[in-house]
């Protein structure tokens, strides 16, 4: 194709952080697509608007989702890019690779589509971004055929990711890799077959950084943590010392419950567990002498989404500790996540995200619908109104005689 | 068609009752569907995962999920 | 026959041997330099990750370039982050210092530990969004690269984490960020009721709007949006293309701080507006990026050691931020939304 002139993009070639319109523009010299897409953005930049039209199609036999449909505006200007879908794959578990693998990708996508990618997407998807559609199936088979699926899209499961956890971090208290590929893997048909009011993501995270951003990205937040008391290694906080680390000012002072105290003179550093309600802090700034205790789990919390339509949510605290160690252990968190489901389905409005069904109806209608017993680490503080809706039950329970005998 | 983590096969029944509903509107959502036929939502979701698997039903993506015979609803020119 | 259903590719698979031998037995880690981390195993092996920042955007090219790298010094593993940056994993320490300046000599920039700016995420904008209020690649370009100082070294007073979302559905979640740039229509969509006449749903299109503002129009055979209920979020568009949302003259960014997601000391909290609007001046955002790299000298100026944005400024108060940081207060950043009663000051005490 000839060479057309992009001067505004081109600035942003300019600098030192690395440019995506260099990218495009390698794209460009195997695809037609890419390059014609370079011309759309740069109207973009020139018009101060998109060119993008969103649709319907879907387009892998026995799938509801993984593809998205995308189309220019001006298909007779730019017929290349008139048809310009993004496919969804999903990930290994911390994105992980291996090159072999990632040539693989590479290869494929060279062969059939644009030669432009997201590595990843926001929900943790690899994204191949442009297509024909005629070419979906084709994609899809080939993908299949090296061992890789579709992602989500569509009022389904969204692709489950988490953080790098046991892979490489030290503060990991259960396993997120596996723990998200067991459950990917368990909730297939809810990933690939939209069936509920609108989209649902789960984010594992291995310790309380959240370095998912669970809580303010995905419907259910799996949080690692723990229960007993954490654990100090008084021979590293010496060394600490030694190296001239103020752990009174850093440590002890912004530790947010003030349950850790220094005593300088025996360079000791004590904690009182039960204050402690393990924010991370004081092991971030000190990995080498303190550790979480050796009950490891996840507190699992559900509702975050971003802020359409109800404003943004962060998740809450449904279940304050599960244990999370063997393949077992997962099932009882399957079995709430298909109670929750199950509740939403029944009673969301199309395109509610759970958040906003729960907060509808009230946490109380959620808790009972799945079966779980509240207890005060849901919440901050308490009701501040006596608008409580009491049922038949609670009535029989509470309610007394005249003569003061039970009912 | 080879699905690794199958549900059961689903009732031919509601297979045939949805494929029938389907023909008489532009497009649905699978729990309109299962009110529409008298079927429990999770029958109607395993029928329509088999349809789709047989080129007979489609997803459609639309701010919402829904289902329409396949090739009933364009996409976009 | 492809097989449906099988899941993603096993991750076991993709994990370098010194992973394996010391999964789940990291002891800890520290960053010898910016964009370096070591992490330490229980038995003594010492793994090295070294970062790399990405435009996320990438090509194949640039992929296998990586490769080419990962094959050489990291027995060909690496990994990406939650926040598109590359991690090369090397297990000899002899290949840390040529790798290093391998990575110097390609131009690729290491650093996004500790204390510094991390790669901002970010949505798909003009590239490929159909609802976008300004770009994001190019935004992000432009801010990182004026911003580059923080990104190799590790200067700030915490971390800093940078979001920007191209259109309020904000799919990037920019809303629990240190710094969150956030694109905005200001205008209710413009109907073209040529368009709608043609091939739209009436029913699905007055549907889609999640504040009720579109009526249907049967004379017209279109449809009627109540301009006073609309909040330009672009559903209607997603519908039909005949809801012009886009206005090149209004469309622009706000600009949102003080969010987290870690829980460390304080709870993870939502980023709030300090300024409403700033335009959409193509390619390079000099209005966003000036804003910004304010705010953030500001923070560096005032900031305790270790306090990351939200968490200084509520120490100082929000009304002492604004008096510090010049910005002009009005009723677009007083909330009157869904939730707004719980930001109004319930108490005589404050500051000037
Ligand atoms: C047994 C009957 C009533 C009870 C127990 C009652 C109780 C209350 C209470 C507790 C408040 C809340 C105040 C606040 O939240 O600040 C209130 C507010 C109010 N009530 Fe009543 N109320 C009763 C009847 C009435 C009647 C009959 C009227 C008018 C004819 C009335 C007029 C108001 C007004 C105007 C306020 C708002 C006051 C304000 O905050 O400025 N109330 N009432
Ligand atoms: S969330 Fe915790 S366990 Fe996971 S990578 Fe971050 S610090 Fe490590
Ligand atoms: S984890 Fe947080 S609350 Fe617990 S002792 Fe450490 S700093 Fe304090
Ligand atoms: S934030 Fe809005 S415009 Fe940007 S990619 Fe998401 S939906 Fe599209
Ligand atoms: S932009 Fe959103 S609120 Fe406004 S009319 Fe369209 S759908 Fe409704």
């Amino acid at each position: 194709m000839t060479e057309k002139k992009t001067p505004l993009l081109d600035e942003l070639e300019t600098g030192k952080w690395p440019s995506f319109v260099t990218e495009i523009k390698r794209a460009a010299v195997k695809s037609e697509a890419a390059g014609e897409l370079l011309q759309v953005l740069e109207r973009s930049y020139a018009e101060r608007r998109g060119h993008w039209k969103h649709g319907g199609i879907v387009g892998v036999r026995g799938y509801g989702g993984g593809v998205i449909g995308r189309y220019v505006d001006e298909p007779q200007t730019y017929p290349n890019v008139a048809e310009f879908h993004t496919i969804r794959l999903l990930q290994p578990s911390g994105w992980f690779y291996n090159t072999k693998t990632l040539r693989t990708v590479c290869d494929i996508w060279e062969k059939h589509g644009s030669g432009l990618t997201n590595m990843h997407g926001s929900t943790g998807d690899i994204i191949l971004l442009g297509c024909k559609t005629d070419q979906i199936q084709p994609i899809f088979d080939e993908f299949s055929e090296a061992g890789f699926d579709l992602g989500g899209s569509g009022s389904c499961l969204r692709t489950p990711n988490c953080c790098v956890g046991p892979g490489r971090c030290e503060h990991a208290c259960y396993d997120t890799l596996e723990a998200c590929y067991n459950v990917t893997n368990e909730f297939m048909d809810e990933l690939h077959r939209p069936m509920w009011p609108y989209k649902s993501k789960i984010k594992f995270s291995g310790c309380a950084n959240d370095c998912t951003s669970s809580i303010a990205r995905s419907d259910c937040s799996v949080i690692g943590t723990w229960r007993d008391t954490l654990r100090i290694d008084q021979d590293a906080v010496k060394e600490y010392v030694a190296n001239k680390f103020d752990i009174q000012e850093m440590v002890c002072d912004k530790c947010p419950t003030k349950c850790l105290s220094f005593n300088a003179e025996t360079q000791e550093l004590s904690v009182v567990g039960e204050d402690c309600t393990r924010c991370m802090h004081c092991i971030n700034m000190m990995p080498k002498a303190i550790r979480a205790g050796k009950e490891k789990g996840a507190t699992i919390l559900i509702g975050g989404k971003s802020t359409i339509v109800q404003s943004a949510f962060m998740s809450w605290v449904i279940v304050p500790f599960m244990k999370m160690e063997t393949e077992d252990d997962f099932e009882p968190f399957k079995d709430l996540m298909r109670r929750i489901w199950e509740w939403w389905d029944e009673h969301g409005k199309s395109r509610e995200r759970i958040g906003e069904t729960i907060y509808r109806l009230g946490m109380t209608k959620f808790l009972q619908g799945i079966e779980v017993e509240p207890v005060p680490q849901m919440v901050f503080r308490p009701r501040a109104n006596p608008y409580v809706f009491w049922n038949q039950d609670d009535l029989d329970r509470s309610g007394t005689a005249l003569d003061g005998s039970k009912l | 068609m080879v699905f690794k983590m199958a549900r059961g096969p689903a009732d031919p029944e509601v297979k045939a009752k949805v494929l029938e509903y389907l023909a008489k509107v532009q497009k649905a959502k699978s729990r309109d569907v299962a009110v529409a036929i008298g079927a429990t939502k999770s029958d109607v979701d395993n029928a329509v995962k088999e349809l789709t698997a047989e080129d007979l039903v489609e997803y459609l993506y639309i701010t919402t999920t829904f289902i329409c015979l396949k090739g009933k609803v364009q996409t976009p020119d | 026959m492809a097989v449906l259903d099988q899941g993603p590719p096993h991750y076991k698979k993709m994990l370098p041997p010194i992973v394996q031998e010391n999964y789940g037995q990291w002891k800890y880690h520290e960053i010898p330099s910016p964009g370096v981390l070591k992490h330490v195993a229980e038995s003594g092996a010492t793994l090295y990750s070294v970062r790399v920042g990405t435009p996320r955007l990438v090509s194949i090219d640039f992929i296998r370039d990586v490769c080419v790298i990962a094959d050489e010094y990291c027995d060909g593993f690496l990994r990406w982050t939650t926040r598109n940056n590359i991690e090369f994993l090397v297990s000899d320490d002899a290949k840390l210092n040529p790798l290093l300046e391998k990575l110097e000599a390609e131009g690729l920039s290491v650093g996004g530990t500790g204390r510094s700016i991390s790669n901002i995420v970010h949505t798909q904008g003009w590239v490929h969004c159909h609802t976008p209020a300004t770009d994001a690649s190019g935004v992000v370009k432009a801010v990182m690269d004026d911003l580059y100082e923080y990104f190799n070294t590790m200067k700030l007073p915490a971390k800093l984490k940078m979001g920007l979302a191209c259109c309020l559905n904000m799919c990037g979640a920019a809303h629990c960020s240190d710094i969150a740039i956030v694109g905005v229509h200001r205008t209710p969509p413009r109907i073209n009721h040529d368009v709608i006449r043609k091939g739209t749903e009436i029913p699905s299109l007055v549907a889609s709007c999640p504040t009720g503002a579109i009526r249907p129009d049967p004379k017209n055979k279109s449809v009627i949006v109540n301009e006073d209920k609309c909040m330009y979020c672009g559903n209607c568009y997603t519908m039909s293309p005949g809801m012009e949302i886009y206005d090149p003259k209004n469309d622009g960014i706000a600009i949102l701080i003080g969010g987290k997601t870690s829980n460390a000391r304080s709870a993870p909290s939502f980023s709030r507006m300090v300024i409403p609007f700033l335009p959409n001046t193509a390619p390079r955002w000099p209005e966003t990026t000036e804003a910004i790299r304010k705010i953030i000298e500001l923070w560096i100026a005032n900031a305790r050691k270790g306090e990351r944005v939200g968490e200084w400024v509520e120490r100082i108060g929000w009304e002492k931020f604004f008096s510090l940081a010049e910005l002009p207060f009005s009723d677009m950043l007083i909330d009157d939304y869904i939730f707004s009663r719980e930001t109004f000051r319930t108490s005589a005490s404050f500051k000037y």
